[in-house]
C-alpha cells in the first residue's frame, strides 16, 4: 500500500474530531480516575455503567417519547441532567449493600485484599449489568435517532479552501462532558464535600480523626462516579448505535485515559482521555482501519513503560 | 516436600480422574459432553493464572493473551501446514511460554494496579493485530479419514478425556510446583518483595519462571480450547472474558490453592453451559447474570474462595502441639565472651552516602564491624539507620562509598546475592505465611546455598532449633505469640548460615522479660560465631548487650566507641539521647 | 473531662492494654510516658475510637463514648494528634488546616480559628499553599497539631510529636504546646517517648509497661520514682 502524507484538511479534521471524541473520554476517564483516585479500586463495571447511562436516554427519548414531545436535544439535555441524580443513588446503594460490605466485619482483611475481593466483586456486577441489559434490552444495536447526529457545523476559516465538518451530536456531548468535568474539579477543590473525599482518599486513618466518615465518602464516590459515566453514557448514545456490551468498546479506552493521567490524579484522567481521543483520531490518518485500535494499547504500554506515573501524574502509586 | 500431607493430593487428583471419567463415559446428551471438555479447558486456564497471580501476588488481567497465542498456534499450524494438535498443543504451550517471558521480562518493572492494568493491555492489542493480519475467523480443516491423528474423534467424549489428561497434568504440575522452593519462594515475593530478596531469592528470575510455566499452560488451554470449537476468532480467544474467566473461576475456588481453580471451574462452568443450554433460547444472558450473582455472594460470604472455606470449615486446623513449650532455656557458655581486641574485620562502610530527592539519608558514613562483634546502630528515627542497612543488604546502592564483606567488595551487588555471600537480615516487622508451618515459614531463608528441597528443610529445622521454636517446627505460623514470632523472624535468617546478622530493632514491642530472653538468645548466635548488627531505637536494653555503638544523627556518625564512653558522649547527649539523660541510671 | 475504666484493647491473641484507669480534669495536662511497645498509641486510639475495646469505659465530660464511632468523636470535641503526623500529604497547608476546622459548624468560627493556630505557628501562614507532603517533619508536626487545634477541642490528644525531629525542634514544639496550655487552659493527654521533657512539662503523668498503668503522679514525683525509671528503661 503506497504510503501518501495525509492532506492538512484531513489533519485539522482529524485533530477536531479527536479533540471533541476525547473530551467525551475525558468525562469517562474522569468517573473512572475519581473511583480508583478515591477508593483505591479498579472498577470493571465501568463499561457496564456507560450502556446503562446510554439505554437511560433511549428510555428517556424514545421510551417516553419525550423527543417528540418537547424536540430532541431539550430531551437530551433533560436526560443527562435526569442521569446524574438517578445513577448517583443507584452507585450509591451498591456501594451501601455490596462493595461497602467488603472487610467491614472481616477486620483482619488487610486493605489489599478488600480492593482484590472488591475488584472481583465489579467484574460480578459487570456481568450481571451486561447480561441483564442483554435480558432486557435484546442484542440487537439501537440508536438514538437525533437529528443531531446527522448535522454538521462546518468551520471554514480559510476562505473555502479548508472546511472542517464538526457533527453536532459530538459537540453538544463535548460540551456536556467538559461542563460535567468543570463541575467536578469544583466540587473536588471548592466545597466541604470534595475536601472530604480527597482527604479520604489521601490518608483514611487521619480523616478518621478529622470527623470525616471514610465509608461514606466512598459511597458518595462510587455514586459520583456512576452518575458521571451514565451522563457521558448519554451523550455518546447520540452518535454511537449500541447494544448491551458495549461497555467494551470503552473499558480499555478508559483504563488507558486513566493511566495515561496518572493513577491516582483525578482531573489527569480528563487530559488523558483526551489524548486518546486524539491518538485515536490522528491514527485514522496513517493506518490501516483494522489496526487502529492497537494505537490506543500501543499509547498505553509505552506510557506504562516509560513513565508509569502517567504523563500528568506526580508520583509513583502510594504504597 | 513441605506439607504435611503429601500424600493427600495426589489421592484426591486419583479420585477426581475416576469420578471425572465415570462421568464422561455415562454422559450421552452431546451438548454436555462438549461441556465436560470445557470444564477442564478452564480448570486449566485457572490454574496457569493461579500458578502465576495466585502464588506471587502479581494480578494478571492478560492471560487471554497466552490462550489466544495457543491457540492460533494449534490452529494456523493445523490449517495453514497441516500439523496435527496432537503436536500444536505442545507446540502451543511453547508460543505460550515464550510469550510469557516476552511480556514478563518487559512489565515486571511495574508493581501493583500498574501492572495488572499493563497486563490488560496485551491480549487486546493481540486482537487488533490478528485481525488485522486477516484471521477474523479460522477453522480447522475437516480430516475425515485418520481422524484420531488429528484429534477428531466422532464422539466427543475424547476430547473430554484428552481434556482431563491436560487437567491432570495441569495439576501435576502445579503440584509440584506449590510443594517445592518454586512455590516457597513465589509466595514470599508475594508477601513481601523486598524481603524475599533479602532471604537470598531473586525475585525477578522466579517470577519470570512462574509467568513461563504458567503461559504454557495456557497456551496448551487455547491450543485444545481451538480443537474442541473448531474454529477461532480474535474475540473469542483474545477477549477481555477469557481473562476474567480464569480470574473468576480461581477466585471463586480459591486463589494461591491448588484446588480453587479447579472447583472453581467445574462449579461455574458446567452452571453456567446448563443455564445457557436450558433457559438461553428464552432469556439470553441468563447465564451471565447467574454467575454474576454467584460471584458476588461468594466475594460477601467468603472473600477467600470456596475452598479456603470449605478447608477451614471441615479440615481441622492445626493447632499448637500440647506440651511444647517454647521455654527451652538457651544455653549459654559458661564464661562471658570477649572479644579479641585485634579479630578480624567482617563488614567494612567506607563514606556510604546516599540522597533521596535531594535530602541526604545517609552522608558519609564509614564503620568497621569486627568478626563476632555486638554492633549497636542507634540514633533517632530519621537518623538513616534504615536506609544505611538497606545499603549494607543491597537494597539501596550507595551514591558514593564502599562496602566491603571480609575484604570482598559487595557495593552494588543484589540483595540475593549479597545475601548468599552470608549477609542475614531481620525485619522490624515479622511478616509470616500464617497458615503454613514454621518449617514452610523458615524454609525461604534457607534455598541460599542448598541444592535441594530436603536438604532446606533440614536446615530451616536446624534454624528453628537454634532460637528454641524446634519442638513447633510443625505448628502454623498463627498460632505463635507475638515474642515467637521474632524468634521465628530469626531463624528465617539464620537458615541461610548467615556469617553477618543485621537485625532492624529486634526489640520493638516486647516486654522486659522478653527482651531478657531475646537478649540472652543474641548473645548464643554470637557465641556460635555470628557477628551480629542491631540498629535500635532506644538505648537502654542496648548498653547492656552491644559491645560498641555507632550513633547516627541527621544521617552522619557522630559517635563510635563502647558503650560507657557513648552514652557520656556530650554530642551524643545533645542530638539524641536529651540534656536530661543521667549516663548512671544505665552504666 | 476525660475518664478511662478498666479499658482492655486485644490485638488477634495479645494483649495490648490491660485494664487500664485514667481520668483527666478539666484544663489539665496528662502526660503518658513508657517504653516502646507499652501500648501508649494502642491507648490514644482506643480514646479516638479508631480500636475496638476489648472491655471498659471511655468517657468524655462524663457520657460513655462506647456508642459513638470514631469518625464522630471529633465533633464531640475530641481532637487527635496522631503519631507519624499523618497530614493529608497531597494536600495544601490551608486545606489541612481547613479540614481539621470541619467538626465545627460555624464557618466563621473555623476561619478565626484557622487564623490562630497561623499565628501560633507562622511559619505555616508563609507555607499555606504548598503541599503538606513537602514540608519538613517539623513543619509537618506543626501542621498536624495545628489541625487539631482548630476544631477547638475539648481535650487535644498529642501522640508523640517530637518522633523522628531534631532536639531543637522538639524543643520549639514542646515551647508551642505549653504555650497553648497556658493560654487557653486546653485539656491535653500528651504521650511521649521523651520522658524526661514531657515529665516536666505535665501537670501529671501516667506511666504505662506493657499495657499496664504502673505509677502515677506529678511529673516531679515519677522523675524521681525507682519504679518508673526500671519500667521505662524496660530492663
Amino acid at each position: 500500500m503506497p504510503f501518501s502524507p495525509p492532506g492538512l484538511e484531513a489533519v485539522l479534521q482529524a485533530v477536531a474530531t479527536g479533540l471533541l471524541v476525547g473530551s467525551t473520554y475525558g468525562l469517562m476517564c474522569v468517573a473512572l480516575g475519581l473511583i480508583f483516585g478515591i477508593m483505591r479500586l479498579i472498577n470493571f463495571a465501568q463499561g457496564d455503567f456507560l450502556m446503562l447511562g446510554m439505554y437511560f436516554a433511549l428510555a428517556i427519548l424514545s421510551g417516553l417519547g419525550l423527543s417528540s414531545l418537547i424536540g430532541s436535544l431539550p430531551a437530551l439535555i433533560l436526560a443527562a441532567l435526569a442521569a446524574v441524580p438517578v445513577f448517583f443513588a443507584i452507585g450509591w446503594l451498591m456501594h451501601l449493600a455490596l462493595l461497602g460490605r467488603i472487610g467491614r466485619d472481616r477486620p483482619g482483611m488487610t486493605e489489599g485484599e478488600v480492593h482484590q475481593t472488591q475488584l472481583i466483586m465489579t467484574l460480578g456486577i459487570s456481568l450481571v449489568l451486561s447480561n441483564g441489559g442483554l435480558m432486557v434490552f435484546g442484542s440487537t444495536p439501537v440508536s438514538l435517532n437525533t437529528p443531531l447526529a446527522s448535522q454538521a457545523v462546518v468551520l471554514d476559516s480559510f476562505g473555502g479552501d479548508i472546511l472542517v465538518f464538526l457533527n453536532e451530536a459530538r459537540i453538544l456531548a463535548a460540551v456536556a462532558a467538559l461542563a460535567a468535568s468543570c463541575g467536578l474539579y469544583a466540587l473536588l477543590h471548592r466545597t466541604d464535600l470534595g475536601k472530604k473525599l480527597r482527604a479520604a482518599a489521601d490518608n483514611p486513618l487521619a480523616a478518621t480523626y478529622m470527623g470525616i466518615d471514610v465509608a461514606r465518602c466512598h459511597r458518595v464516590t462510587f455514586g459520583l462516579g456512576f452518575g458521571l459515566t451514565a451522563l457521558a453514557g448519554t451523550m455518546v448514545a447520540t452518535y454511537y448505535p449500541f447494544q448491551p456490551y458495549v461497555g467494551l468498546d470503552f473499558i480499555i479506552v478508559m483504563y488507558a485515559g486513566v493511566v495515561l493521567g496518572g493513577l491516582g490524579s483525578i482531573m489527569g484522567s480528563f487530559w488523558g482521555g483526551l489524548v486518546i481521543g486524539l491518538v485515536q483520531q490522528m491514527s485514522t490518518l496513517v493506518l490501516p482501519m483494522q489496526l487502529q485500535g492497537t494505537t490506543v494499547f500501543v499509547v498505553f504500554l509505552l506510557i506504562m513503560l516509560v513513565r508509569p506515573q502517567g504523563l500528568f501524574g506526580r508520583s509513583v502509586e502510594r504504597a | 516436600m513441605f506439607s504435611q500431607r503429601p500424600r493427600l493430593a495426589y489421592i484426591a487428583i486419583c479420585a477426581l480422574v475416576a469420578a471425572y471419567g465415570c462421568a464422561i463415559l455415562f454422559t450421552t446428551n452431546s451438548y454436555y459432553q462438549l461441556m465436560l471438555a470445557l470444564v477442564p479447558v478452564w480448570a486449566v486456564m485457572g490454574l496457569a493464572w493461579n500458578l502465576f497471580s495466585g502464588y506471587s501476588g502479581l494480578v494478571s488481567f492478560g492471560h487471554a493473551a497466552f490462550f489466544g497465542i495457543g491457540a492460533y498456534t494449534t490452529t494456523l499450524l493445523f490449517a495453514k501446514a497441516g500439523v496435527t494438535p496432537w503436536i500444536g498443543i505442545p507446540l502451543a504451550a511453547v508460543t505460550g511460554s515464550l510469550a510469557g517471558i516476552i511480556i514478563g521480562a518487559i512489565t515486571f518493572r511495574l508493581r501493583g494496579h500498574y501492572f495488572a492494568l499493563a497486563m490488560l493491555a496485551y491480549p487486546l492489542a493481540m486482537l487488533y493485530v490478528f485481525e488485522w493480519a486477516g484471521f477474523q475467523e479460522v477453522s480447522l480443516p475437516m480430516k475425515r479419514e485418520n481422524a484420531a491423528l488429528y484429534m477428531q474423534f466422532s464422539d466427543p467424549r475424547w476430547n473430554a478425556l484428552i481434556g482431563l489428561g491436560l487437567l491432570v497434568l495441569a495439576l501435576l504440575v502445579s503440584l509440584k510446583v506449590e510443594r517445592s522452593r518454586f512455590g516457597m519462594s513465589l509466595l514470599a515475593i508475594k508477601q513481601n518483595e523486598i524481603a524475599a530478596q533479602v532471604a537470598g531469592i531473586d525475585a525477578f528470575r522466579w517470577k519470570l519462571k512462574a509467568i513461563a510455566l504458567s503461559g504454557a499452560l495456557a497456551g496448551a488451554a487455547g491450543g485444545f480450547y481451538a480443537v474442541i470449537l473448531l474454529v477461532v476468532t480474535p474475540n473469542t480467544v483474545f477477549g477481555l472474558a477469557t481473562s476474567a474467566q480464569a480470574l473468576i473461576v480461581t477466585m471463586f475456588g480459591g486463589v494461591g490453592t491448588l484446588w480453587g481453580p479447579v472447583v472453581g471451574a467445574f462449579l461455574l462452568v458446567p452452571a453456567s453451559e446448563i443455564l445457557h443450554a436450558e433457559l438461553g433460547g428464552k432469556l439470553p444472558g441468563i447465564q451471565g447474570v447467574v454467575f454474576g450473582i454467584a460471584i458476588i455472594l461468594v466475594m460477601m460470604k467468603m472473600p477467600q474462595g470456596i475452598a479456603w472455606a470449605v478447608r477451614d470449615r471441615f479440615l481441622p486446623r492445626r493447632g499448637r502441639p500440647a506440651q511444647a513449650v517454647s521455654a527451652s532455656a538457651v544455653e549459654r557458655l559458661a564464661t562471658p565472651f570477649v572479644l579479641p581486641p585485634h579479630a578480624a574485620i567482617m563488614l567494612e562502610a567506607e563514606g556510604i552516602c546516599r540522597s533521596f530527592g535531594g535530602v541526604r539519608a545517609v552522608a558519609d558514613v564509614s564503620f568497621q564491624v569486627r568478626t563476632q562483634e555486638i554492633l549497636g546502630i542507634i540514633g533517632p528515627n530519621g537518623a538513616g539507620k534504615t536506609t544505611l542497612f538497606n545499603v549494607l543488604n543491597g537494597l539501596v546502592t550507595p551514591d558514593r562509598g564502599a562496602i566491603r564483606l571480609s575484604g570482598r567488595d559487595i557495593t552494588g551487588l543484589p540483595p540475593s546475592r549479597i545475601c548468599a555471600l552470608g549477609v542475614g537480615r531481620t525485619f522490624q516487622v515479622a511478616r509470616v505465611f500464617a497458615r503454613m508451618s514454621l518449617v514452610e515459614n523458615v524454609v525461604v531463608g534457607a534455598f541460599v546455598g542448598t541444592a535441594t528441597d530436603a536438604e532446606a528443610a533440614e536446615r530451616a529445622r536446624e534454624a528453628l532449633g537454634r532460637v528454641g521454636l524446634g519442638a513447633l517446627a510443625e505448628a502454623p505460623a498463627e498460632a505463635l505469640t507475638n515474642c515467637e514470632l521474632r524468634q521465628l523472624e530469626v531463624a528465617r535468617a539464620l537458615a541461610s548460615r548467615p556469617r553477618l546478622l543485621l537485625m532492624d530493632e529486634p526489640f520493638a514491642g516486647l516486654d522486659a522479660g522478653e527482651v531478657r530472653a531475646f537478649m540472652s538468645l543474641i548473645r548464643t548466635l554470637r557465641d556460635d560465631g555470628l557477628t551480629i548488627v542491631i540498629i535500635e531505637h532506644t538505648m537502654h536494653a542496648m548498653v547492656k548487650l552491644v559491645d560498641r555503638f555507632v550513633v547516627l544523627d541527621h544521617g552522619s556518625v557522630i559517635a563510635d566507641g563502647a558503650p560507657q564512653d557513648v552514652v557520656r558522649d556530650r554530642t551524643v547527649i545533645t542530638a539524641y539521647l536529651g540534656e536530661k539523660w543521667v549516663p548512671d541510671a544505665v552504666a | 473531662m476525660l475518664s478511662l475504666e478498666g479499658v482492655s484493647v486485644r490485638y488477634g491473641g495479645r494483649t495490648a492494654l490491660c485494664d487500664v484507669d485514667l481520668d483527666v480534669a478539666e484544663g489539665e495536662f496528662v502526660t503518658i510516658i513508657g517504653p516502646n511497645g507499652a501500648g501508649k498509641t494502642t491507648l490514644m486510639k482506643a480514646i479516638s475510637g479508631v480500636v475496638p475495646l476489648a472491655s471498659g469505659v471511655v468517657r468524655l465530660a462524663g457520657n460513655d463514648l462506647a456508642p459513638v464511632p470514631a469518625s464522630r468523636r471529633p465533633h464531640l470535641g475530641l481532637a487527635h494528634v496522631p503519631e507519624y503526623r499523618q497530614v493529608f500529604a497531597n494536600l495544601s497547608v490551608i486545606e489541612n488546616l481547613e479540614l481539621g476546622a470541619m467538626p465545627l459548624a460555624d464557618r466563621a468560627r473555623r476561619a478565626e480559628n484557622i487564623e490562630h493556630a497561623l499565628m501560633l505557628f507562622p511559619v505555616l501562614r508563609e507555607r499555606a499553599h504548598q503541599l503538606a507532603g513537602t514540608l519538613s517533619g517539623g513543619q509537618q508536626q506543626m501542621v498536624a497539631i495545628a489541625r487539631g487545634l482548630v476544631s477547638s477541642p475539648r481535650v487535644l490528644l498529642l501522640d508523640e510529636p517530637s518522633m523522628g525531629l531534631a532536639p531543637s525542634v522538639v524543643d520549639a514544639i514542646f515551647e508551642r504546646i505549653a504555650h497553648v496550655h497556658r493560654e487557653t487552659g486546653l485539656t491535653i493527654v500528651l504521650v511521649e517517648q521523651r520522658a524526661v521533657e514531657a515529665l516536666e512539662l505535665c501537670s501529671r503523668a501516667y506511666v504505662l509497661s506493657t499495657g499496664r498503668v504502673v505509677a502515677s503522679g506529678t511529673g516531679r514525683e515519677l522523675m524521681r520514682n525507682e519504679d518508673v525509671n526500671r519500667a521505662y528503661l524496660g530492663a
